[in-house]
């Protein structure tokens, strides 16, 4: 039986996952470790920055999981009174749609999001390199990332960026399509901007130029973009330059006025000017937003967009839930078809125990006959023991995904005897 | 089967893989999804060897590109400005720009397959190489100001949802403007001298053989017009700066305005070019 039990952001703080985490961390051959716990089988740990879980294949449900459970609470330090309110335990089937959720980034912290697909797959890789994992998990995890290929091109669950600063690039992008070479100017020093700089740098901008009141802050920032600091006296020259305008002071006039940049606009030879004003109060005069390539958006602007992302991305998670449970039905019915194999292989070789013995006792009689004639005869028997069987394991294959099979397996392994 | 059955195969073959191209871009407009679009590149680009290999096979067909039949010629446009926007999407692959490009060659294949297949163009006393060479280029720079005012008319349309505020599917769908303006850019950069040595070898012939008259013809008046209105167009860009939304909206009406004049002298007065 597949087992999970593990804690995430919503069921423990972060002060507990911190605990948890390192704990685990400590440990020396923490799969071997919980491998040789009592009941466990197959067993494989995903830890990433929001969730820890223990996903193991097990014999006894119950006494399973508790030594999961206590082993990874004792790693942790954490008493019963903790471990029990922050672990959550599924089985089976439930365990099965919980792993292709995480899988398929339905639920984590922010849904849609593409690295924990990543953290899943780099789980595996450890178990799959300690020989931790078996038949059952290995179709497990490679179902669990095939759920999440479907839900990644079949949904549009990652497309839309959820955050102010990812929003801020795609709208970069759809202005000026790359972004290699591209100049930023940062006003201000403020953290929201610097994000927002770092993540227009990782898409291909090229210079950084950050002007603030105060120079040495300014300096600080610019070194951290290897850019260049400037004062605010020299803005309306770092303007003519810029493609990228990021402000975030907390000045309580306008930085940035629609006179200044009318005043350099014959200066930039109309390039188009991106301005996004992440300041409150606002740095950037709104009247610049209806000047000629220039395209200005504030913090509610950027806001309004990350907002109705979100509602597309929980649309989306509709569909995509669709396609976890038709990828779980999937699992569960290979599942119940491994459940009957043990029982097709017992009749087959009940079959050939019996041909084998009653063939002994013939051994006396065939002796006369010649090679040809006992080939022919061993020939016939196990065609018609192959003909006897092929219906019970033809029925056995079909009837295994139906909710019935556990019956037809009890009743085949008594009418053979094979217990 | 014969060289001319296998040219009407050939042009009845390009002409439907150009109404699915169509189809298919405009689909991708209306469901917002870049991959018809991509689709329907591929058929377009099938249709364009279809409609190169029939071209070849008219040229071989009537001895030369001077004797074409106005099928031909029509077809001739549509070629051009499916091979400009083909070679355009090497350098800047954007698909979506076909859902406003291929009603254009389609609507020049319609027109196409109206004519009389054997029907020849130019009349015999206008057949010469220099007449070919006006048309082609003619045609080629024409071709390139199409595609300047489709992408201006997209800039347009992006330029407006961006300022709206809104990150909308139609947004995602459309190019960038950054990327808008260069085709817009590249369009005037090659068309204006390509249409300025077609109008060379149309100045060249005509002077050759009118002699006389043929400067007050009023197609040629309203081409020169054009021709300036485009010249100014590419001063302005490489001198001014102008660029942007600005060179957008001008290229537009610019294009709206050599329409205009092609119908009215078409329809309203006696030309020297009434064949076309």
């Amino acid at each position: 039986m597949i087992v999970l039990v593990g804690l995430n952001h919503k069921t423990a703080s972060i002060a507990v996952r911190e605990k948890i985490f390192a704990g685990c961390e400590e440990q020396k051959d923490l799969l071997g470790r919980l491998k040789s716990l009592d009941g466990v089988g197959e067993v494989l740990h995903l830890s990433t920055c929001n969730r820890i879980e223990i996903i193991a294949i097990v014999e006894e449900h119950d006494k399973a999981v508790k030594n999961i459970r206590d082993f990874v609470a004792v790693s942790g330090g954490l008493t019963e009174a903790q471990a029990a309110s922050c672990f959550y335990e599924y089985c089976g089937e439930e365990a099965v749609r919980h792993i292709f959720r995480v899988a398929s980034s339905l639920d984590s912290m922010v849904m849609g999001e593409t690295q924990i697909l990543g953290q899943v797959k780099d789980a595996y890789r450890q178990a799959l390199a300690q020989y931790a994992t078996g038949v059952v998990l290995n179709r497990l995890m490679h179902c669990s990332f095939r759920a999440a290929k479907r839900v990644r091109t079949e949904t549009a669950i990652a497309v839309n960026p959820v955050s102010v600063s990812y929003a801020a690039v795609e709208l970069a992008k759809k202005i000026f399509g790359s972004l290699d070479g591209k100049k930023i100017l940062l006003i201000g020093a403020g953290e929201m901007a610097e994000l927002t700089g770092m993540h227009l740098i990782s898409n291909g901008a090229q210079s950084v130029t950050v002007a603030n009141r105060t120079l040495a802050q300014a300096g600080l920032l610019a070194e951290k973009f290897h850019g260049e600091a400037v004062s605010l006296d020299a803005l309306d020259a770092k303007l003519i330059e810029a493609d990228i305008v990021i402000s975030s002071t907390g000045a309580p006039d306008f930085i940035v006025t629609a006179d200044m940049l009318k005043r350099i606009h014959h200066q930039r030879k109309n390039r188009l000017l991106f301005l996004i004003d992440i300041a409150v109060p606002r740095d950037i005069e709104p009247a610049a937003s209806s000047m000629e390539n220039v395209y200005l958006y504030n913090i509610d602007d950027l806001q309004d967009i990350v907002d109705e992302n979100i509602n597309v991305r929980k649309k989306e998670a509709i569909k995509a839930e669709m396609i976890v449970e038709e990828e779980v039905a999937r699992y569960v019915n290979w599942q119940k078809e491994l459940e009957s194999v043990p029982t097709i292989v017992s009749l087959r070789n009940k079959a050939e125990e019996i041909v084998r013995a009653e063939m002994d006792k013939a051994a006396g009689w065939m002796q006369n006959l010649n090679k040809e004639d006992q080939e022919k005869v061993d020939n016939l028997v196990n065609s018609i023991v192959n003909k006897v069987l092929h219906a019970p394991v033809s029925v056995l294959k079909e009837e295994s995904s139906d909710i019935s099979s556990r019956d037809i397996v009890d009743a085949v392994r008594r009418l053979f005897r094979l217990d | 089967m014969t060289l001319i059955n296998l040219e009407n195969i050939l042009f009845n073959i390009a002409f439907i893989l150009c109404a699915a191209s169509t189809a298919g871009y405009l689909l991708s407009l209306l469901v917002k999804k870049i991959k018809l679009a991509k689709i329907s590149t591929w058929i377009l680009s099938t249709a364009f060897c279809f409609l190169t290999v029939n071209l070849l096979f008219a040229v071989v067909n009537s001895c030369g590109l001077a004797n074409l039949g106005s099928r031909h010629f029509l077809s001739l446009c549509a070629w051009s400005v499916s091979a400009a926007y083909l070679a355009l999407q090497f350098k800047t692959k954007t698909r979506s720009l076909g859902a406003f490009i291929s009603p254009f060659i389609f609507l020049f294949m319609i027109a196409a397959a109206g004519q009389d297949a054997g029907k020849t163009l130019l009349p015999e006393n206008l057949q010469s190489w220099l007449t070919a060479a006006h048309m082609f280029l003619t045609i080629t720079g024409e071709s390139l100001f199409i595609l300047a005012s489709c992408a201006g008319a997209m800039f347009i349309i992006q330029n407006g949802l961006l300022k709206s505020k809104k990150l909308s599917k139609m947004s995602r769908l459309l190019p960038s403007l950054n990327d808008l303006d260069r085709i817009n850019h590249i369009c005037l950069l090659w068309g204006f001298p390509v249409l300025s040595a077609g109008v060379l070898a149309g100045m060249i012939f005509a002077e050759f053989s009118w002699q006389a008259g043929w400067l007050t013809d009023p197609k040629i008046i309203w081409t020169f017009a054009g021709w300036i209105i485009y010249g100014t167009l590419l001063h302005q860009r490489l001198a001014i700066g102008w660029r942007g939304y600005r060179m957008a909206l001008v290229s537009c009406a610019a294009f709206v305005l050599l329409l205009l004049s092609y119908g009215s002298v078409r329809f309203c007065f006696s030309t020297l070019h009434n064949f076309i």
